[in-house]
């Protein structure tokens, strides 16, 4: 019987599989109901990534038993990658915090309490803080991986309760500088296009993305239409030759910190070459020089470009380049009918990585690569929610729900009426961004911080310098998570959370898509739903701080059962009170309505109806974005209507190439990156946890290009110091025909005290975004000895 | 024992090289495949672990360009995390 059923189950496995690239079995699913008597399946979205990947959870006697795709989600057509399969491991590991814990000192050892001394204490310790040294001596630093339902209270909470801008969130370290492109080229935050591009796309540049091993399901989208069309070009850039290389046609090995040079190098071949549309250009474009935004001329840019010839671009970039390969690049760029361009990381965590990000845009504003099917300049991002809850819930200190900036009263106002709190309370002054949070935590001027669902105590640049801080017996932390951290570490409060699917709400993946999960089990022990734990907070704030306000922010979700009714109630506040008439109008999407797609919904969607059919699939544009109809001032198909470009046009940067904060010298001769490997996710407390994962990767590494470790006698899995001018690590070599000459590469997930890379790394920050440049630092690397036995870490509480 | 169902993809042109590494996989049945390049299998293996390691395994052939996951079931592990297993080698932080 048992084999019977086993044989069944093998069934269904290859027909779902089957099912996804139209292949027909030998047999159907008819025969095979019943085989999962028990499974009931509850649909969601992936956890561990940007991509947003729609997948179900089968749960059998409320217990999760598997996972499989959604065939009809359009994030990934059903295809999961083996990280995504296993995160449910997480639900159940006994490492799970389960009741609330406290101590009064740093130094002492936790406690058990019950929920309301936890929250006494929460609300005591916060409001005591803003008694006695004001309202910005509180913080909340939350994460791209919270629901968006959890940071839009939160920040309520924060800005019209407690009246402090003080609001961040982790997406300052990995998407702030994609944020800072779009509003400065296009006038607005978030891409134009989608996925969908990825299926007409003729050619695909990869720039700072190792797409395979980060985003591998998306991977799998262009690598199918790879194979699919083999006229189709793939460009790589980057200073390591990744697995994403495996597909490229060419891959162009710069040297770190000369992309900036490389994307100008491609500029001046399109304009030398006459290869950019000139009609686009005189339409919609207009050219811009400085932090004055001096509007220049089409002249003055191609003159601007001219110091970028090919030749020299390939001097400074150094690596495997050519010059004829920067022309070979460039016209595939611009001659194909689609191109879509792909980021992450490697051009955002970088000291001008706004400038990175414009110098991308620029060749598809030259190149007319916009706006049409096939071609988009798409920032992939890390987290599942860094755009849904972060940038567009409200989650930075500068903007409010609604992609609202916080110096603007108008807007404020707006906010403070929909909460129906008075005009006024929220502040006019941004509060600290997540560096100058962490400055001000290291310096006692915060008191009191809460720190959500992120590990900061990891990963922070040179995280040693921000964690002497964080251990300051004067600065109470608050850390809500639902497993030990390098963070829960130096809290006084740790307060256990509900995990994915043990509660709901809506994820906001890379393009601008919202997508519901509902709780399907319960979670362990006495963990919560984060939009209690706030409520709750908020309801005791009130009563100390005696502030009616406070009380009027929780009024609409007073006694709503957490599980559905709360996070429903704050999603429709949200959606229909705060996103109406912004760019990002979600009034369509209601959960009734998301609870129908199979993928959720692209933003703008102004009613249900429209919802119903998935959105916005292209912004600006008229037809196809009901926003650019409205906003249309001409019979123009394309209307910028941004709100950071009031003369509607797309804006070409003139950037010039910008060397790294900290450049290879005589004492610190390499550069050294960071980066992320397939089967582990941030700084591993979930991946670290899935036993499968962990004994793939069980700890860091250097990556060592073979002609450096054979100049410094090193060989594989010798043992090898990292140091730079702020820390140092002693990791195993992997010695692999992977970094450029002169670099080495590091993961950044491990937990252990000797491989945290982030003591290592260097925390300048980009200027206008203020996110910090990761990717590359100086370093030494020296042969310790011969290889060693190693453990993996965690911190287990 | 998890059951998995997976979409390998190869380059069409290594379609049957493919097909023949894979026909050394124990734990690995391959039920279809197309001109495209795409082969759909089924992983039963014992333990998640080993599945970790089989699809590491099938990501090492040359010939082979994803394996691409799309159903998981493992009913019969579930109470393996619950009831505290021990991962191998790994130091708390009481133990540094």
């Amino acid at each position: 019987m048992a084999q019977t059923r086993r044989d069944f189950l093998k069934k269904t496995a290859a027909l779902s599989a089957a099912s996804y690239v139209g292949v027909h079995l030998p047999f159907d699913g008819t025969a095979l109901a019943g085989t999962e008597e028990g499974i009931t399946w509850h649909p969601g979205t992936c956890r561990l990534c940007g991509s947003g990947c729609r997948l179900e959870l089968g749960v059998k006697k409320g217990e999760p038993v598997g996972l499989r795709g959604i065939p009809g989600a359009r994030t990934n057509f059903g295809y999961l990658c083996m990280k995504g399969m296993l995160f449910w491991k997480c639900m159940r590991h006994p490492d799970r915090l389960t009741t609330p814990l406290y101590r009064e000192k740093k130094t002492d050892p936790f406690r058990k309490i019950s929920w309301d001394q936890a929250l006494d204490i929460a609300a005591a310790r916060f409001a005591d803080a803003v008694r006695q040294h004001g309202n910005d001596s509180v913080a909340y630093y939350g994460s791209g991986q919270a629901l968006t339902e959890e940071t839009y209270l939160f920040q309520k909470i924060m800005r019209g309760g407690l009246q402090t801008n003080n609001v961040e969130g982790n997406p300052r370290l990995c998407m702030a500088s994609a944020v800072g492109g779009y509003l400065t080229s296009f006038g607005a935050d978030e891409p134009i296009g989608g996925y969908a591009d990825m299926e007409k796309a003729t050619c695909f540049f990869i720039i700072g993305s190792n797409t395979a091993e980060a985003h591998p399901v998306l991977f799998r989208r262009i690598m199918r239409r790879k194979l699919d069309n083999p006229e189709v070009k793939v460009i790589n850039a980057d200073p390591r030759l990744s697995q994403t290389s495996r597909i490229a046609d060419k891959h162009l090995q710069f040297r770190p910190g000369t992309d900036l040079a490389l994307l100008n190098g491609m500029a001046n071949v399109i304009m030398e070459e006459k290869l950019y549309d000139q009609n686009f250009l005189s339409t919609y474009a207009t050219f811009r020089q400085g932090k004055e935004k001096k509007e220049v001329s089409l002249d003055d840019y191609r003159k601007f470009v001219a110091g970028y010839t090919p030749e020299k671009v390939a001097g400074i970039c150094g690596g495997n380049i050519t010059a004829d390969d920067i022309r070979q690049v460039a016209r595939w760029f611009a001659t194909a009918t689609g191109t879509v361009s792909l980021w992450t990381m490697g051009i955002n965590q970088r000291k001008r990585g706004v400038w990175a990000n414009n110098l991308i845009h620029n060749l598809h504003i030259l190149t007319g690569q916009l706006l049409k099917e096939g071609a988009d300049s798409l920032s992939l991002t890390g987290q599942p929610n860094a755009c849904g809850g972060v940038r567009e819930g409200g989650g930075l200190c500068h903007i409010l729900p609604g992609h609202r900036l916080v110096k603007k009263e108008k807007l404020r106002n707006q906010v403070e009426d929909a909460w129906g709190i008075p005009r006024g309370r929220i502040p006019p002054k941004p509060g600290y961004h997540t560096m100058a949070m962490f400055s001000a935590v290291n310096d006692g001027r915060i008191k009191a911080i809460w720190i959500n669902c992120t590990s900061p105590a990891q990963s922070l640049p040179n995280c040693d310098h921000y964690n002497k801080g964080l251990a300051r017996e004067d600065v109470f932390i608050v850390c809500t998570d639902i497993f030990p951290t390098r963070t829960t570490e130096y809290a006084n409060l740790v307060l256990p959370t509900a995990f994915h699917f043990e509660k709901t709400g809506v994820y906001g993946c890379t393009e601008r898509r919202s997508q519901l999960t509902r709780k399907a089990i319960d979670p362990p022990g006495d963990a919560r739903p984060e939009v209690w734990i706030v409520r709750e907070w908020a309801a005791r704030l009130a009563d100390r701080m005696k502030d009616p306000v406070i009380s009027q922010c929780i009024k609409p979700f007073s006694g709503l059962d957490a599980s559905y009714d709360l996070p429903r109630a704050i999603w429709t506040e949200y959606t229909q009170k705060v996103t109406k008439g912004r760019d990002n109008d979600l009034r369509g999407a209601t959960y009734e309505v998301l609870a129908r797609m199979a993928d959720g919904v692209q933003w703008p969607a102004l009613d249900e109806k429209y919802a119903l059919t998935g959105g916005t699939t292209k912004k600006f544009v008229k037809g196809k974005d009901p926003l650019a109809t409205i906003h249309s001032q001409n019979d123009l198909p394309y209307q910028f209507y941004g709100p950071a470009h009031p003369d509607r046009k797309l804006w070409v940067w003139l950037r010039p190439q910008a060397d790294p904060e900290e450049m290879p010298d005589a004492g610190y001769p390499f550069y050294l990156s960071t980066g992320r490997i397939i089967d582990h996710w941030h700084t591993m407390s979930m991946t670290g946890r899935v036993p499968e994962l962990l004994r793939a990767n069980p700890y860091a590494y250097v990556e060592i290009n073979p002609r450096d470790a054979r100049r410094l006698g090193i060989s594989p899995g010798d043992m090898v110091e990292v140091r730079s001018r702020r820390g140092v690590n002693l990791l195993p070599a992997k010695v692999y025909e992977g970094p450029v000459e002169g670099m080495v590469f590091v993961y950044w997930h491990d937990q252990e005290e000797s491989r945290m890379i982030n003591k290592v790394t260097k925390d300048a920050f980009d200027p206008g975004s203020k996110e910090p440049e990761f990717k590359i630092c100086a370093a030494t690397v020296r042969r310790v000895s011969g290889p060693r036995p190693l453990k993996p870490f965690l911190v287990r509480g | 024992m998890p059951i998995a169902g997976v979409v390998i993809t190869t380059r069409p042109d290594d379609l049957e090289a493919t097909l023949q590494a894979l026909a050394g996989f124990k734990a690995l049945e391959v039920h279809a495949s197309d001109a495209e390049g795409n082969i759909v299998a089924v992983l039963d293996t014992g333990s998640l672990d080993a599945m970790e390691g089989l699809v590491r395994e099938i990501n090492g052939v040359r010939t082979i360009l994803s394996v691409g996951l799309t159903y998981l079931n493992a009913e019969d592990e579930i109470e393996r995390p619950g009831s505290g297993e021990r991962l191998f080698g790994l130091r708390s932080h009481q133990e540094q």
